[in-house]
């Protein structure tokens, strides 16, 4: 296969899958809805399409069974079959059986294994069902050619010469229909060579009733070629309709010659001289075949029999033309709201934000050197370069913001199949499906997500049996909800099921030594214990077995995404497990802040504000690790604690930066406050892996590293801390 | 205006300047009959016709017949690329009965 | 410079199999994924044939032949259907609209391309 040509088949691979995935979420809107004419035929057309494309890559299994598909749903269009789940069922496992047929067959090149074959034939025989009978009219495309039938008549043998002939009186309407009978010459002699051709335009009327866009002409054509009947006949196939058109073959009888000269409109010595003039027919033989054709035709003078015929074949077209014009006025243009997309290669994309980085980068360099050098004219002018710098930055990274509800609506198949598996019914309810984030995100939140709406369905939603008991619909709901929050994309998974048990997660946390004996977290810490590795067992949450089995792993993969997932949980109104997510993982808005020699950077969006560290503030942070905000407790964490930086010069003034996260607020204490700055996102590498409290590196526009800080682990650190100096301070007031 | 047409000595020179076919076959023809109706010879320049198609073909057809049914000579000169493809593809040079011009690289180019 | 081709199909890999089967004859090809889409291609450049599928969102095919007849600059523009064979009416509907030439999917290449041919060389 060609380099073109193997591109190609990738993007029918990708088309495939989209349209199949896109085939699935309107089998499933159709089992709410089954009359819904726009989503059957979105269906139908999604079917049509992989089948069409299939056929032109030669993916002979693809179509083969497509076809099957594509059939069962036209006759589902057309409202022949009626939608049952019987048919939703075998339709969405047909779509899967599809899906496998791409996998295997157009990406991997390969053959349906056993257990496939058996599938596609138990698919095929359900499928039967729906289809029509299989005798089913076939159109037939072939032009009409002259039948071979022989005449009764046996006046005559067969003419010597060994070219076809041709004959063609195009219709009137050929040129208006876009077609140039000279198109079809020319085509038709790249299939043999043109012997002699004679231009017939007596039929072209008086000037003042010639219609210039109406076709008047006609050709005698002596052909050579080896083609056969059918070739030859399909040059003028889209001529056909109006158009008269003949084909003798080499060594036709006489009879039929003769008889072609009769069919045609002009005086038939006129046409007997031409065919002999052009060797098609010699003067004896006309002759004879003339006279014979008298004497053995009734005398009724200028009977025409086949010209009859044909009049009668178009009268017939006529009609069908009516009739394809009365069903046209019948049938409503199909409305749709698809969008429209340019297939971009993901690299490439990854690329172009790469290099956006550098230049985002290179103009905040550019920026510092204009600052020291405090040029007002230069300046101005790398402002205005890096606005413009940070509108393309925002653009590329939207280029790579994908909507989630693609990922959402891949689980109502999910929740469909798992609910019956488990024999439990359950909604699936969505909201938010147009928040947008970034596609890296997205392609690695489909794990987290299935672990945690398997489970909420598993282990949350209980039996409709115990839902009717406690007074709840028996129908469970399962929420998949998605909204922005600064700079953040929250994802909720809600189930109205059992919520969890509390008290034995809190009795199981302390079997594990997670909680002392003594201490009673609030209960939202509790619940979030399950995300603890390898926290629960069945024995110890009965409701919930299994829940907590992988839900570490479920942590570990988001927290790998600079994300946190949260659970709170209501007993007996269901359980919210929230995942908050970076919008991106590329590029964020930092806040440079120094410590010493060392910068660090904060997601901007999670700062709140800054404010100086007053001497009596000093003096107090030396004593406890809080502030006094407004009234407020403020925990902090002293960045030059934390990272063990060395100071220079002792009575630097300090700054506190606020920050806040999910709900939580903290200070963090540092020397400098740098401003704010646009952070390209480099990974650490694996060896800091370990260090707390860092999520990245960056390069300033100095050339030199600055670390961008975890916020939340930070924030989480300081809170922690203070809780656990506020509840040690409380139990040894209790033991006093 | 596709076509031109100036008189030298009683005798109509006519210039048709483009394409001819389906899309200006309606206006060139109406244009074309106007000229053909004075009872004059003529000469009809085809050497700047870009396209011709069966249309095309058919308004010089009508022209050709209607001059001689009017008793006025109609003469082909300048035939361009297009127009000669189109009448050799008919055979219908021997109808119109101008001299053709084809230099060798043309007709090598076939 | 060939003779353009204006290829209207809503599937891409349609679109780019036809489009390098035309290219390698020799035409010029230009593409639009729907009717509404493909209209917008049809402003002035000399188009010499479209081929044009019959189910498309936004705009099927047969409104959008007869959008195309409507227009001066086209309307005589040689029009292939992409028709499958459980479409006999579709194929007429479009007949009777103006797309009076068809090829029947799944198709391959050389079909797609005698078909074009039989109604402009390259």
């Amino acid at each position: 296969m060609s380099l073109d040509l193997d591109q190609a088949l990738q993007t029918y691979i990708a088309e495939a899958r989209e349209l199949l995935q896109d085939m699935e979420d309107s089998l499933l809107r159709l089992e709410a809805d089954p009359s819904d004419a726009d989503t059957i035929g979105a269906i139908f057309r999604a079917a049509h399409t992989i089948k069409g494309s299939a056929g032109l890559f030669g993916l002979d299994p693809i179509v083969s069974f497509t076809h099957i598909v594509e059939d069962v749903l036209d006759r589902v269009r057309d409202g022949d079959v009626v939608i049952e789940a019987n048919l939703i069922a075998v339709l969405l496992e047909s779509g899967d059986h599809m899906l496998h047929l791409v996998d295997v067959v157009a990406a991997q090149g390969g053959q349906l294994d056993a257990e496939a074959i058996a599938r596609e034939s138990g698919l095929r025989i359900r499928l039967q069902d729906y289809q029509a009978n299989q005798d089913s009219s076939k159109s037939n495309n072939v032009v009409q050619v002259e039948t071979e039938a022989s005449f009764q008549s046996s006046g005559g043998g067969f003419v010597e010469t060994d070219n076809w002939h041709i004959s063609l009186r195009f219709g009137e309407n050929v040129m208006r229909d876009g077609m140039d009978p000279l198109s079809f010459l020319r085509y038709l002699s790249t299939l043999g060579e043109i012997v002699s051709i004679t231009t017939m335009f007596d039929a072209l009327p008086p000037a003042d009733k010639m219609d210039a866009e109406s076709c008047y002409l006609g050709f005698e054509i002596d052909f050579k070629s080896d083609a056969d009947k059918a070739t030859i006949a399909g040059v003028f196939e889209f001529a056909r309709e109006g158009s008269l058109i003949h084909i003798l073959p080499p060594h036709s009888k006489l009879t039929e010659y003769i008889d072609l000269i009769r069919s045609f409109p002009e005086n038939e010595t006129r046409l007997g001289e031409i065919l002999v003039s052009t060797g098609a027919l010699t003067q004896q033989e006309l002759e004879d075949g003339l006279s014979e054709q008298q004497t053995s035709t009734r005398s009724d003078g200028s009977t025409t029999p086949l010209g009859e015929i044909l009049v009668d074949q178009r009268s017939v077209e006529h009609e069908v033309v009516q009739a394809a014009l009365d069903k046209q006025t019948q049938s409503k243009d199909s409305k749709s709201k698809e969008n429209r997309y340019i297939r971009v290669h993901a690299d490439k994309l990854d690329e172009l934000i790469n290099m956006v980085g550098e230049l985002v980068i290179a103009g905040a360099g550019v920026s510092l050197l204009a600052q020291r050098v405090s040029d007002n004219g230069l300046q101005e002018a790398t402002s205005v370069m890096s606005g413009l710098v940070e509108e393309i930055r925002d653009g590329a990274l939207r280029l790579r913001m994908v909507p989630i509800g693609e990922t959402f609506s891949r689980f109502q198949r999910v929740v469909r199949d798992v609910g019956r598996e488990l024999g439990k019914d359950i909604e699936l309810v969505i909201t938010g499906a147009e928040t947008e984030l970034d596609k890296t995100v997205v392609e690695k939140i489909g794990d987290p997500l299935m672990h945690l709406v398997r489970n909420a369905m598993d282990h949350g939603i209980e039996s409709a049996s115990i839902r009717q008991a406690v007074g709840k619909p028996a129908k469970g709901t399962l929420r998949l909800n998605a909204y922005h929050d600064s700079g953040s994309i929250v994802i909720e998974i809600v189930d109205d099921g059992g919520g969890l048990n509390r008290d034995r997660i809190l009795q199981k946390a302390r079997e594990r030594g997670l909680i002392a004996p003594n201490v009673t977290p609030p209960d939202s810490e509790i619940y979030n214990m399950i995300f603890e590795a390898g926290f629960s067992t069945a024995e110890a949450i009965t409701n919930l077995s299994g829940r907590g089995v992988g839900m570490d792993v479920v942590k570990r993969n988001i927290t790998a995404l600079r994300g946190t997932v949260s659970l709170d949980s209501a007993v007996g109104q269901g359980t919210t497990v929230s995942i908050r997510l970076p919008l991106t993982l590329a590029i964020i808005d930092g806040f440079l802040v120094g410590v010493g020699k060392s910068s660090y950077i904060v997601p901007l969006d999670m700062v709140q504000e800054c404010i100086e560290l007053s001497e009596k503030d000093r003096q107090e942070t030396r004593e406890r690790s809080y502030l006094n905000l407004r009234g407020e407790v403020l925990p902090f964490v002293k960045l030059r604690d934390h990272f063990e930086v060395e100071s220079i010069g002792g009575s630097r003034r300090e700054n506190v930066v606020v920050v806040s996260c999910a709900g939580q607020k903290a200070g963090l204490v540092v020397d400098e406050l740098m401003g704010e700055f646009q952070t390209v996102i480099k990974p650490l590498g694996k060896i800091f892996s370990t260090l707390r409290g860092i999520s990245g590196s960056t390069i300033l526009g100095s050339g030199e590293v600055a670390l961008i800080l975890d916020v939340p682990s930070l924030v989480h650190q300081a809170v922690n801390q203070e809780s656990q100096k506020v509840s040690t301070r409380q139990l040894s007031h209790s033991v006093m | 205006m596709p076509i031109s047409s100036r008189n030298n000595n009683g005798q109509s020179l006519l210039h048709i300047e483009g394409d001819m076919t389906i899309y200006t076959a309606a206006d060139m023809k109406d244009e074309l009959m106007n000229h053909i109706a004075q009872p004059c010879d003529r000469e009809i320049d085809l050497s700047e016709v870009s396209e011709m198609d069966s249309a095309g073909l058919q308004i010089l057809i009508l022209a050709k017949r209607d001059s001689e049914r009017h008793g006025t000579s109609l003469r082909l000169t300048g035939h361009s690329r297009a127009v000669l493809d189109v009448l050799d593809m008919c055979n219908l040079a021997p109808y119109f009965g101008d001299p053709v011009v084809l230099s060798c690289n043309e007709k090598k180019g076939q | 410079m060939g003779k353009a081709i204006l290829i209207v199909d809503d599937s891409a890999s349609v679109r780019q199999v036809v489009s390098i089967a035309l290219k390698g004859a020799g035409y010029d090809v230009i593409e639009g994924c729907d009717g509404k889409d493909a209209l917008t291609k049809l402003n002035g450049q000399k188009i010499h044939l479209i081929i044009s599928d019959v189910n498309m969102p936004n705009m099927d095919g047969i409104t959008f032949v007869k959008e195309v007849k409507k227009l001066a600059n086209y309307k005589f523009t040689p029009i292939i259907m992409l028709t499958t064979e459980s479409q006999e009416g579709k194929k007429q509907e479009g007949q009777a609209a103006g797309a009076k030439a068809w090829v029947v999917k799944p198709f391959q290449p050389a079909q797609m391309l005698a078909a074009v041919s039989k109604l402009i060389l390259p």
